[in-house]
């Protein structure tokens, strides 16, 4: 560990050849990206699963995306090991609110707590950016993203990570419709009101075009969608609403479950 | 307050592993009973033990893999920034107008940062510097200031206010906090604006800007500035401000957020969009001229007849 | 009986040979001595109710303060050794606060209440850390009312750190007559009107003196207002009701 500034055993008074340095560097980056898109009811929040380091490919698969709650799913993206860690102790204060509270904690609670813990680590930040998504108290939709300190705003849209200036010019343009002109005599863009299947494809565009031009995007993509209670599922469930080669699987309440369904879709991308 | 400073010091470098001030080590009966932990702030209230890493010199290891104060731009991990913000005291009350655009080293991080923090419903504060420290720690102002009301049944004057805040971020000085706020609303005094900042300054004063842009919207600013502005004049003057400096800083832009502070509280007057306004202003100033040009020939042109 | 009393009633950490714990007892017969409070659940909202003792006319009684706000959805009304409930009052304040800070929510009632309680436990020689360490149980009672997403609550606390939710409870010296005609009286579909008189009556069956403005005080926690203290002449127009 080099947490010693000298090395405490440092007995021997020979010259060494060259200075070595004891800097401590607990940090590293590992690649990907990450994104969450809010609509009316709905929320989806989607990464990839590429782990990396410098050039070197860890694994094809390690998780970014998490369920927390019913209605809660968080991304993390950065350092990994900061980022599992830190939704460990998410989910821990979860079930410490819940045993004290009687009920699960809210997405906006959430996402305050989530800002108290990273600013608890100011002075020596977890290396995570997040993106938490869900279903808000109200039955809206939610996209929630942080600082690695903890500054955090509720948006439409988010992309994160290895990518993110590549992805988020593009949500911009097809979310907030960002330097487009409504046709004549059209009705005016609204954002945040995008029908589910269009999210999805933004989603899947924003992932394999990031795979094609990001070293450290690739191999799958995991999409997970929230849905708040009494939403139709005709159109992600339907005959052909899914595109070639994705899988979908409903998980099931994590708790009582208050009628919100989430939902998994896994994707391949491009693996070299 | 002091045992505050006393816990963020680092732990001798010989002190055993196995002290290492982990979140689960301070973790008690009262952390996930009905309190269910509460961060780093204690039982008291206070801020209590934030994590440090074990380190001789937590300053500089934070200044190596951070960004923070924009001295190591190649850091990984970016920080938010804010940019330009300004407040002003005037006949009607305070006018709090600033940008909306976050900056990670070049890269646009966002357009859309509120950077009014709404203390309460008389207490408004600003932000500049790093976007967690001014939203944490000012979120925290509210919570004392509501603290301060339950127990002395009244409102805390804004001068208490900034002092709080000022008082917290001196204990954390030199440790590489960044922030440049202006705590703005009206108490028993009237209309109040405090500067408060990241190395203890605690200013009272009339006008104030900050940020990278704050030279642009001065220019504008003091050449407009008079106590005895209407709203709307004082409102306009504020958001052109605004508008100037997103034109000239390139770290600011996107929108400017307007807030009027009255006796009864604050208002948010609007958001308004930097470009569409510059070009909106450009294009009043051209049809201004124009009329000017055309009167001023339709005065000559009878003096040009004369012999 | 006296002998083992003798023994075991010193010491705040030993228990009687009967299993009991004879100071968080005898806490408990403080709370006797202190005035009458009352507090009542209706749907629309709660109301506390407490008589203030002014034993002397130069007495300036605007000074007793009996209920106090907790947050802007919970209040609460004290009997016992009101100043121990200053501790606890805040307490719940800073409690309250730091969980708005946190959760970015209201507290729930009954977790405001579960930290008061957690509280009137932290007494004894010495506990790991010594922040608001008490060498006593506190001497007084609570009642602690507030509305939440489940709705109009209201708690009873005592110094054991039990905390129990009533329809309708009356604490202190008239507490035994007075819940006896709150048990008569209550009905579950009570206005919040009726169940200011309903507790001024109670009071009025207790007290010594003739009830006025001046000697019983009046909150309500509301779900459109939140909490309040009855202002002198809201409180006459009630009076003026009892009187009818």
């Amino acid at each position: 560990m080099a947490l010693y500034h000298n090395a405490p055993m440092a007995h021997s008074q020979e010259p060494t050849a060259a200075p070595i340095e004891h800097r401590f560097n607990p940090y590293s980056d590992n690649g990907g990206s990450i994104l969450a898109i809010s609509g009316k009811d709905f929320s989806v929040i989607a990464g990839d699963t590429r782990q990396s380091e410098g050039y070197n490919i860890q694994t094809r698969y390690a998780r970014k995306v998490w369920q927390l709650t019913d209605k809660a799913v968080l991304a993390t993206n950065g350092f990994a090991a900061d980022g599992n860690n830190f939704v460990k102790r998410v989910k821990q204060r979860l079930e410490w609110y819940e045993h004290a509270h009687h009920k699960p904690m809210g997405l906006k609670s959430i996402a305050r707590m989530i800002q108290t813990m990273l600013y608890g680590k100011r002075f020596f930040p977890y290396y995570v950016y997040n993106i938490l998504g869900g279903i808000e108290e109200d039955g809206s939709g939610a996209v929630y993203s942080f600082d690695p300190v903890g500054s955090y705003e509720r948006e439409a849209c988010r992309a994160a990570g290895a990518a993110q200036s590549l992805i988020q010019p593009f949500l911009d343009n097809q979310i907030y419709f960002k330097n487009q002109q409504p046709e004549p005599g059209s009705q005016p863009f609204i954002p945040g009101n995008l029908p589910l299947a269009t999210v999805l494809s933004l989603v899947v565009d924003s992932f394999t075009s990031a795979t094609e031009r990001h070293i450290e995007v690739g191999d799958g993509m995991e999409i997970y969608i929230v849905m708040n209670k009494g939403r139709t599922t005709d159109d992600l469930l339907g005959e052909g609403k899914l595109q070639k080669g994705m899988q979908i699987e409903e998980l099931g309440a994590l708790g009582e479950g208050s009628g919100e369904r989430t939902f998994l879709v896994r994707q391949a991308l491009k693996r070299d | 307050m002091n045992s505050v400073l006393s816990q963020l010091q680092p732990a001798a470098p010989h002190q055993s592993r196995l002290e290492e001030d982990d979140e689960f080590e301070r973790t008690d009966a009262a952390s996930w009973g009905s309190m269910a932990g509460f961060g780093n702030l204690s039982r008291t209230g206070g801020v209590q033990g934030m994590s440090v890493p074990r380190v001789s010199d937590p300053t500089s290891f934070l200044d190596m893999h951070t960004d923070n104060m924009s001295s190591n731009p190649e850091a990984k991990i970016k920080i938010a920034h804010g940019t330009t913000t300004l407040a002003f005291k005037f006949q009607g009350g305070v006018i709090v107008a600033v940008d909306s655009r976050a900056t990670a080293g070049s890269y646009v991080a966002s357009g859309t940062v509120k950077k009014v923090i709404e203390i309460n419903k008389f207490l408004l504060g600003t932000m500049a510097g790093g976007a967690a420290d001014c939203q944490y720690w000012e979120t925290y102002l509210g919570m004392q200031c509501r603290l301060y009301e339950l127990r002395n049944k009244e409102r805390i004057s804004v001068a208490a206010a900034s002092k709080i805040l000022s008082n917290i971020v001196y204990q954390y000085k030199g440790m590489g906090l960044s922030m440049g706020t202006m705590v703005c609303g009206w108490d028993k005094t009237g209309p109040c604006i405090f500067y408060v900042d990241d190395d203890g300054q605690r200013l009272k004063g009339d006008l104030f800007s900050v940020g990278s842009g704050s030279t642009f919207a001065y220019g504008v600013l003091d050449q407009g500035y008079r106590w005895d502005l209407t709203d709307e004049e004082a409102q306009e003057l504020g958001r052109r401000s605004i508008i100037a400096a997103g034109h000239r800083d390139a770290y600011s832009g996107n929108t400017c957020n307007l807030y009027h502070v009255k006796q009864d509280g604050w208002d948010f007057i609007g958001n308004y969009d930097v470009n569409e306004l510059w070009y909106e202003y450009e294009g009043k100033k051209k049809a201004e001229r124009e009329s000017q040009t055309a009167a001023a020939a339709a005065a000559t042109s009878p003096m040009a007849v004369e012999p | 009986m006296f002998l083992t009393r003798s023994e075991y009633d010193r010491g705040v950490n030993t228990f009687s040979p009967e299993g009991r714990l004879f100071q968080v007892e005898y806490a408990m017969e403080a709370i006797k001595l202190g005035s009458t409070t009352v507090g009542i659940t209706t749907p629309e909202g709660v109301i506390l109710a407490v008589e203030k003792r002014v034993p002397s006319p130069l007495l300036e009684s605007s000074s007793i303060e009996k209920i106090m706000e907790i947050d802007s959805h919970i209040g609460t009304a004290m009997s016992g050794l009101t100043a121990d409930a200053r501790t606890m009052v805040e307490h719940a304040r800073v409690t309250s606060q730091m969980h708005n800070f946190t959760y970015d929510e209201k507290i729930g009632v009954e977790s405001c209440t579960q930290a008061v309680c957690d509280l009137a436990l932290r007494f004894g020689e010495s506990v790991e850390d010594d922040d608001a360490l008490m060498s006593r149980p506190f001497g007084v009672a609570l009642l602690i009312a507030g509305i939440d997403e489940k709705g109009p609550q209201l708690y009873h606390t005592d110094p054991s750190g039990t905390f129990v939710r009533y329809d309708a409870k009356a604490i202190g010296s008239g507490s035994d007559a007075a819940q006896q005609s709150l048990q008569d009286a209550f009905h579950k579909q009570m206005t919040l009107m009726e169940a200011h008189s309903l507790a001024l009556k109670v009071l009025k069956q207790v007290m010594e003196e003739k009830l006025d403005e001046n000697n019983v005080q009046l909150a309500q926690v509301t779900k459109s207002k939140g909490f309040e203290i009855l202002g002198e002449n809201e409180l006459k127009a009630v009076i003026e009701t009892l009187a009818a």
